[in-house]
Formats: C-alpha cells, structure tokens, sequence
C-alpha cells in the first residue's frame, strides 16, 4: 500500500479498499475467526449465557499519554462485559475514517487496538470500515461489538445491593479524565499523567469467585460520582462516601484543584466499582491488591437505608457532608 | 353607656393577648367579652364613653411587647344585649379561614427573670422558666391553634400549681403553652466522658466547672446545640477551633445580661445596646476595643465581634454563674442546620465537646441564632434566624394564588406567600449537604401545614444547578423562575413599595445573570418585574470555576491578566501550577465570565496579601475591610465610567490594581481606597443613570453591600447627591434574601399592570 493518507476511494468498495483491510486491519487483527472475505462468520462459544454490548469511540485527542483510541475502543467495551460478570470472547469493529486521514496514525492505533485485544483475550470477527468526507469527522470514530458468556444463575446486578453493603473502587481514579484533558488541550505533556486504560478482566474475575460481590461497574463518563448516583437511584438506599479514603493520584489531584474540576466526576477506563457484602469486603480487597491493577484498591463507603430520599452523600476531610449531584452538562458555579 | 366590638389582628395569638385584655377590662371597669377568632382576637366591650376609649387605645399601646396587634374592625357589637356584667374570655371560635401567625421564640421576660433570681420563688434558678410573655414557641409548636398538646411540652404534664397558673385568667402564666416548674418541667443532664449527671443544679454546676477548665461543653439550647468555651482561655478558642474545624471564621461571644464585661471589650452605641436587648436576643457585631482581654483567636483579623446576651433562662444561669464571657457557637460545621437532637450531637460532637448539658424538652425544629450588624444607624439582618422568624411581612397588593419561593443554594431560607402576606423562614444552611436539604424540604411542608396554605406555584433562582432549583423543576407546581440579581433588588424595593422607579445596584459574590455570565456587579433600572441592566463592572474570567469563591488569589489572577498585568507576583506558586492555569485560562477551559464586585473585593484583599484561600465566605472582604477602618484620610481613585457597544454603563476597576501596586502607599491607605472608589463608582453610576431615567430611589443590595464600610460610605454619597437610597432593613442584603425578593418578582410579574 502506496498511499500516505486515507481518500474516498478507500471507502468505495474497490481496490483500494481491499488493500487498507488487508494489508493494515487484517494483518494486525488476523486470528483464525477473522474472515474478510465472507459475509458473515460463525462465533462457536463455551456454554453459559451470552451477553452482548456496544459502544462507539469519538475521543479527542485520538491518542494520549497511556492509550488511543484504539485501545479505548477494545477496553471500553470488554471492560462493560467484564464489569456484568462475563468472560468477552469476540468483537466487531467499524471504523469511521475521515478523508486525509494519515494512513501511519492509523495503523499505529489499529496496532494499539490489536495489542489491547490479546491483553484481554478477545478475537475481532468482522469488521467495516467506512471513509467521511473532509471535515465530516474527527479523524476517526470506531465502534465494537462485544459477544461474552457469563456463568448461568450468577446474580449479580443493583437488585443485589443491600443496606450495609460496602462499597470498593479498584484504583485511583480521575487519571484518565485528566490525561485527556490535558491532551487535548494541547498543555505540553505531563509523564506523571496518564490515561488509567486497561483492561479490567483480572479485577473483577478476581472477584467472580467471592462469595457476597453483588455488584461492578467501570465508572467511565462521569466517573465515580456517576457511578454512585446510579446505584443510589436503583436501590433507594443512602450511600456515604468518605472522601480521604477515595484514592487519587498526587498528580490528577494538583492539576485538578488547580483549574478547578473534581476528580470524582472525571472519566477513567482501568477502574472498577464493587459492592460487596460487609463480610467480602476484605477478601474482595485483598484479592485486588494482588493485581498490577488493584494495588491502591480501597473501601470508600457504605450503603445505609435512607431517612428521606435516597442520596450519595460525601463525608469531606473536615467533617462536613457534601450531596455528590447527577453530572450536569458544563455546570456553572454557584458559589455567591 | 356605650357598646363596641373590635377586631384585633397581627400577632396577637401565643403572646398573651386575651389575658392581658382581660386585666385591662377588669383594670378599667369594662364589661364584656374577648375570644380567638380565626388568627384574629375579638372584642366586644361596653361601658362608659372614657373607659372604652381609654381601653380601645390601650389595647395597641400597652399590649404585651412582644404582641403585634392591629386593629382590623371597629363597629356595632354583634349582640350588644348578651353583654352581662363583668368581662369572660370565651371559648375560640373555630370554622373559618384560618389567619394564622406562628410566634417565634422569646427571650425571657423581665418577670420571670426576677424570679429566677429570687430564692423564694418555687421557680428559682429552674433553666426552663417562662410565662405567656416569653420562652420558646416556634422551636416546640407542632400544630396550630397553638396549644400545649399540640407542642413539644405534650409529654409534661401540669403539676397542680402549674396548671392552676395555667388555667386562671389573671396570671401572668394563663395559657402560657410551655409552662413548667421543677417538679412537672423538663431537666437538665450533664454528660462529660464516662460521667452522667442528672438534675438542673447538678448538670450547671459539671458544665460551668468544665468551662472553668477550657473544656468544650455543648449545651441544648431552645433552637439547637451550641458550643461554649471561655472566651478569655486562647486554650480553649484555639482548641474549639481545631477540633470543630472552623480555622478563621468570627465565634459569637455570650455576655451576662449586666453588660458589665460586654462594655470593657466592645465599644457600643445605643443602637447596639438596642438591638442587643430587643426580644430577639438576636447576635449583634460590635466595635472591639483594643487591649478587649479575649483570647485573641476568637475573631482573628477583625474589629468587630458578635455578641449575644442570655436569651434563655439556661443561658442566663450558665453566663451569670461562669461569671465571664464565653463563646457560643452553633455546634454544627460551617453552613449545615444547627444540631437538635441529643443522639445526633454526641454522635456529631464526639472530636468536639468534652462535654454534653442535654435537656428533655424536644426540640421541634431548629432555629440558628440571628445576626445583626448595625450600618448607618439601624440595626439590619446578616442572618434571620431564633426571635425574628417567622418573619411575617406584608405584600403591597395580593397575589392571584399562593406562592412558595425557594431562595439560592446559600444561606438559603424559603418563604411562603399568600393573600398579601409574606413568612419567611429562619436561615436554613447551605443547600451543599443533606442536612441541609432536609431540613429545607421538612421546613416548606412546615409553613404550609402551620399556616394553612397551600402553595400553588413555585418561585426560585434561574442557575439550574442550585439544590432549591432543581427540588422547584420537581414540583408538579408551575415554577417561576427569577435572575438571581432581580430577586436582590426586589427584596429591598419590596420593603419600600411606595417607591416606583428604582435604581438598584446588586452587588455580590456571583449569581447567574440572563446572558450566561456570572453577574455581581450590576445596576438594575425598573421595577420588580421589569429590572432592565444598565450598568456593571469590566467583565473577567475567572480560573477554575466554582473554586474562586474559597480561593481569593484566583479574583486576583483574573484581574490582572484581564488587564494585561503579569500574575503571579511572587514565588508562592510553583511556577508550573501558574503557568497551567494561564493555559486555561487563555484557552477559557473552566473558566468563566464574570462583573462580580465581590470578586474585585477578594482580588484586592489577595493583593494585599490579606488572604490567598479562605475558610469562610466573606473572609477575604472582611479583612479588608478591617484593616480600612485603621485609614486616616482617604483617596479615591477614579475608576473610568463608559458606555459599551450595548450601551451598558461600565466602571473599569483596572485603575484599583495601579494603586494596589504603588510602593508609596501603605496598606491601610489602599483598602480604604479601594472602598472609597467603589462607592465613588456606584455614585458615579447613579449620577450618570438618573441624567437619562428617572429615579425615585436607590437599592443597595447583594451580600458585598454586607460591608458597613461600603454601604455607609456609599449612603452617604448618595445622600448627599439628593438620592434616597435604601438597604435591606428587616431583610438580609445577602442570598438570604432571595425568597423574599423572589416573592416580589412574582407578585410583580402576575398582577396587572395599572
Ligand atoms: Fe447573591
Ligand atoms: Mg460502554
Ligand atoms: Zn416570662
Ligand atoms: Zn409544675
């Protein structure tokens, strides 16, 4: 393949197209479900339930200090199978080029993506690849499928929750929120900050097997506070949060009190949050912190019955209680 | 021989208005009959010509102090031929739409004070002593008509001396609700570590010796717990202060009722003394003399000190038999409801008090102290709060439907409006924590159920994000909304309705304005409902959002960068940090257009090196205006006055950071400056405005105008200009203020035009 940069004409069906799936997706991707030429492919799988996800990709910039969005686009989506308690076995790509687009960048991140799906043990079994017009994307947008089986009859889910029931995050959080940021931004780089995108299959197959795991989620948009108001809308229960037990990174910390965001709302795409059963707490924890990602792992609050309505509530430093609020879209300041 | 019937309204229901017409009847040889109508007291008399005008007047000059009574009728008597010999009080009369009033809670009375302090008094030194002229009403009513059953007293039942007190017109406890003596009354109880005294005498006797040692006691008031220390022990501030935490902000000072400690610290006008006696027992901010003898980080950096005299006979016992001033705080952290509940304080409290003085009577809802600081002359609200709310207040012209208006997201209170009738609540908190929020929806069901009504609409802020927003968008009730700064100038043309075209300058922390941007220093031409924005300060963005309300160094950022002025000024910031935030700032990523005076006050107290981050709201400002009142003379400079492509009037304050920068200058020389030019700019407005509009008269609003300096200052600029200027007098200038001027921007906006 000749070409430097992508043209239309690799998105209309001939030639050229065959080539940029051949010679760049094919060759990265290649496992023995990838077949470009057929139609469709027969995904043979372990028994169990299967479950299914998607997701599309459009983060700006398309790579930042510890990922892409190729990688992103393979974690993002194994990590909402893992999170439910499944063992992902397949993906589906598409991929959304804009015209001009420089042909290395792309197969810098489609290597990032393929890197990412042998972290995590999944196969790409089909794919698509469609060009935009000049101007009519970021650069480019991907999208992926997720097929995964999970163990018939776990229960797991914000049904399970219960009064009493702790709460864990798997690491610091905030760190790819701010890596981005930064990024995009175009703030000069920081090696202190980088984006927490990985894979999170170890930590919460680490916790399949402990008994009272009632609940996982990866808190990605929004972040943690996010995470926590949709377990307190679901369950009606209050839950406290206690922030100095909440851990974030020195560096996330500093950037963040200095312009002014708060790192409990920033996006991560590494982390998990369990609720566990009161007696699984130390269990659930000890098993993280054996894991490359689940070192700083932490309790950082209970659920409790409410006495009114049901809130997420932050216990700060100095003793006083702060309401965590669904994100609003660019919230203004209300102090007076 | 003559017959008439009088109608009486106001407050006049809880205050002891029917026996004290009774021993009037029976003092001036009046026959007849008195009785409760529906919120109203009626009257039906006859007697001689003399005796029934001597009573008619009377019955409004020598009503008890703290009735409000109004007379509402005067005519023929409805059956004159019923009326025997003698007077009675007859039976309530019940059926009709209820005009209701909820009596807030009174200091103790001078009668019952004497018999606190006399030894053959079977009340001697009781901490719960009170008669139908004082003690706590709103803080124990749980429903109205109100009644003993129907408050926190429901659980005590009258000895027989107590109820024959109760039950016999001529004395001074005849329905007095929360009648009690030390045999069928609530108890004190001491708790200190392992240590449980019960007994009245016993647990002040524990508490006073603890306090004697610098130990922290947490005592249960009639609105909440507060926290007392020795006020003279630095210990025991500095203590208090680490473990509440409350690092800066200002604690209130208790002095014995004889002011003779209180006037060797403080240096007070009668106007002081005046409010610091009213039935409120409101806190009152007081000069400090120097060489004052209290441990100096009760208010460190200020010169003025809020006090409060003994507003409960518990507290009227504690100060006298301490025999000193002590600081008594809220004992709740900064900004949430005050603590009521014994369980709730112990589990709270636990890091903070050494010691806990519990008493039996529940408390029904909480009521914070109220704050007053006296500015130009009068005595005005900081804070309403226990003794003066409910505050009821009447509107100029009915509205068409009741009204529930929710106030900010700070120092929220609500209020509820009706007919032409306003109430509004005690300060509520920052709508920041759960407390907070709770006891804000639990007080809105309150003021409905105690009074009757029904809201059918919803007034609140315009910002989306403030807590009262968003629980107003929820209501299946059609919501009003109200710019922030709108909402402050009608509170205070709202107290003065007769006034039609005003200028009003809001001049706050921030608020959100119609365009997006965060307004607080604007100037409002109009009227409620029809304010039109005609001037404001050079617009600025501000780094890092909701964060440059606690950090002052960031005001100061924003100012000198707007004005193309190199910042930081010194090696306090890594440079890296500051080189980050003015990326941001140049790229505007979280940051955000603002005219607020109250960011200009903040980035010159930061480039005084006043403050850099601040624990308290106001903290900065308040420095400032501290180290001012030091100026001998003071210049101001001119601050540019010009119009803006929209024809907005708009003051420049970059000439402020020039004078800020002058190595000439002292200090103390530049923050009076600093006040002088900005009320010489609101003059400037002002004069310029009125040569194109008329004006009737000038609001200062918004919680800048907080600072006695500027407001005095600013007064009598305008005065001398021919403006009548007005500031909040029984309304907060503050966030507090919003329900009420919301109230106003409502009844504005729903009435017809004439
Ligand atoms: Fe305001
Ligand atoms: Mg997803
Ligand atoms: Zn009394
Ligand atoms: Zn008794």
């Amino acid at each position: 393949m000749q070409d430097t940069h992508v043209s239309l004409a690799h998105g209309n069906g001939g030639r050229y197209m065959r080539e940029l799936i051949e010679e760049l997706f094919a060759r990265h991707l290649a496992n023995p479900r990838l077949d470009v030429d057929a139609d469709a492919v027969a995904i043979p799988l372990p028994p169990g339930d299967v479950l299914v996800t998607t997701d599309g990709f459009t983060v700006q910039p398309l790579e930042f200090p510890g990922g892409d969005i190729g990688a992103l686009a393979v974690h993002g989506t194994v990590n909402d199978l893992a999170v439910a308690g499944a063992r992902p076995h397949y993906l589906t790509l598409n991929v959304f080029v804009e015209e001009g687009f420089e042909i290395a960048a792309l197969e810098r991140i489609v290597a990032s993506l393929a890197r990412a799906t042998r972290e995590a043990g999944v196969a790409v079994a089909a794919g698509d690849t469609k060009v935009l017009r000049r101007g009519e994307g970021g650069g480019l947008y991907l999208a992926t499928t997720g097929v995964g089986i999970r163990e018939p009859g776990r229960r797991l889910g914000l049904r399970e929750v219960r009064a009493g029931d702790r709460v864990l995050v798997s690491g610091p959080v905030g760190d790819h929120g701010v890596a981005v940021m930064l990024a995009r931004e175009q703030f000069g780089l920081r090696g202190d900050l980088r984006s927490d995108a990985a894979t999170v299959l170890p930590l919460t197959e680490a916790l399949l097997g402990i008994d009272g795991l009632r609940f996982m989620r990866d808190p990605t948009r929004g972040g943690l506070a996010t995470v926590a108001n949709e377990i307190v809308r679901a369950t009606g229960l209050d839950l406290h949060l206690d922030e100095a037990l909440i851990p974030v990174r020195e560096p996330v910390r500093a950037v963040c009190e200095m312009l002014g965001y708060d790192p409990l709302y920033l996006a991560c795409e590494g982390r998990v949050v369990a609720v566990v059963a009161p007696e699984a707490t130390e269990g659930a924890l000890a098993a993280w912190r054996e894991l490359p990602g689940g070192t700083e792992a932490a309790l950082i609050g209970t659920l409790s019955e409410t006495r009114n309505r049901a809130r997420a509530i932050l216990r700060t430093p100095l003793g006083g209680e702060r309401v965590l609020e669904e994100l609003e879209d660019d919230p203004l300041p209300r102090i007076c | 021989m003559a017959a008439v019937r009088w109608v009486v309204g106001g407050r006049v229901q809880g205050v002891g208005y029917r026996p004290f017409v009774y021993r009037l009847a029976h003092r001036l040889g009046v026959a007849g009959t008195v009785r409760n109508g529906a919120g109203v007291v009626e009257i039906e008399a006859h007697g001689d010509d003399d005796a029934l005008a001597a009573f008619a007047e009377a019955l409004i000059a020598e009503a008890p102090a703290i009735a409000r009574p109004q007379l509402l009728e005067r005519g023929a008597p409805t059956a004159a031929d019923d009326i025997d010999e003698g007077f009675r009080i007859l039976p309530s009369r019940a059926g009709e739409a209820p005009r209701n009033h909820v009596p807030p809670d009174y200091f103790t009375c001078p009668d019952c004070l004497a018999e606190l302090a006399d030894p053959g008094n079977r009340r001697y030194r009781y901490p719960f002593i009170n008669c139908a002229q004082c003690g706590p009403r709103y803080t124990l009513i749980r429903a109205l008509p109100y009644d003993r059953a129907a408050t926190t007293m429901a659980g005590f039942t009258l000895c027989p001396e107590c109820r024959r007190e109760y039950e016999d017109p001529l004395d001074r406890r005849f329905h007095a609700e929360p009648v009690a003596c030390p045999t069928c009354g609530p108890q004190l109880a001491f708790v200190g570590g392992d240590e449980r005294v019960a007994g009245n005498e016993a647990a002040l006797t524990a508490a006073v010796g603890m306090l004697r040692a610098g130990a922290t006691v947490a005592v249960k008031g009639i609105g909440g717990y507060h926290l007392l220390c020795d006020a003279r022990n630095e210990t025991a501030v500095a203590r208090l202060r680490a473990r509440k935490p409350r690092p800066h902000k200002p604690l209130a000072v208790l002095f014995a009722e004889d002011l003779r400690d209180l006037h060797r610290v403080a240096d007070l006008s009668p106007a002081h003394e005046a409010a610091l006696r009213a039935p409120e027992r409101p806190i009152v901010l007081v000069p400090l003399r120097d060489g004052h003898g209290l441990a100096p980080s009760v208010c460190p950096g200020l010169n003025e000190l809020g006090v409060l005299l003994p507003y409960s006979p518990l507290h009227h016992l504690l100060a006298a038999d301490f025999d000193g001033p002590l600081v008594a705080t809220s004992a709740n952290p900064s900004g949430e409801p005050v603590l009521t509940d014994e369980a709730e304080a112990e589990n709270r409290l636990a890091d903070v008090a050494d010691a806990f003085v519990h008493h039996n009577r529940p408390i029904e809802r909480p009521a914070d102290d109220s704050v007053l600081r006296v500015v130009a002359g009068r005595a005005r609200p900081l804070r309403l709060g226990r003794g003066l709310t409910p505050l009821e207040l009447e509107l100029p012209q009915p509205l068409s439907r009741p009204l529930l208006a929710v106030g900010g997201h700070l120092k929220n209170t609500v209020a509820l409006a009706w007919e032409n009738r306003v109430v509004i609540s005690p300060h509520l908190g920052d709508l920041d924590g759960p407390r907070a929020r709770d006891l804000f929806a639990r007080t809105i069901a309150d003021l409905q159920r105690l009074y009757g009504v029904r809201a059918e609409a919803v007034a609140c802020d315009a910002h989306p994000d403030y807590a009262s927003t968003r629980w107003a968008a929820a209501q299946a009730l059609p919501v009003h909304r109200v710019w922030h700064h709108h909402a402050h100038a009608s509170a205070v043309a709202g107290e003065h309705p007769a006034h039609r075209r005003w200028l009003a300058f809001a001049w706050d922390g921030i608020g959100l304005g119609p365009d997006g941007a965060l307004w607080g220093g604007e100037a409002l031409y109009g009227a409620p409902g029809h304010w039109r924005r005609v001037g404001s300060l050079r617009p600025f963005r501000l780094p890092g959002a909701g964060r440059a309300g606690r950090e002052p160094w960031r005001s100061a950022a924003a100012l000198r960068w707007e004005a193309g002025m190199p910042w930081p000024l010194d090696s306090e910031m890594a440079e890296g940090d500051a080189a980050l935030l003015r990326s941001a700032w140049e790229r505007d990523l979280n940051c955000h257009r603002s005219s607020a005076a109250g960011r200009v006050f903040d980035a010159v107290a930061a480039l005084l090196d006043l403050v850099r981050e601040v624990s308290f709201e106001g903290q900065g400002p308040m420095y400032l205006e501290a180290l001012a009142a030091h100026a001998g003379t003071t210049e101001a400079v001119a601050l540019p006055l010009a119009q803006d492509d929209a024809g907005l009037w708009i003051t420049d304050w970059a000439p402020l950071l020039a004078l800020l920068d002058d190595p000439a200058r002292a200090p103390v020389e530049k923050a009076a400056s600093a006040h002088e030019s900005l009320a010489r700019a609101i003059l400037a407005q002002a004069v310029t405005l009125r040569e194109r509009e008329p004006v009737d008269a000038v609001a200062l609003s918004g919680g800048v105008f907080q600072n006695r300096l500027l407001a005095e200052r600013t007064l009598a600029l305008l005065d001398a200009e021919g403006f009548a200027a007005h500031l909040g007098e029984r309304i907060p200038c503050n966030d507090a203020g919003l329900s009420f001027g919301q109230v106003v921007e409502y009844a504005a906006a729903t009435s017809n035009p004439s």
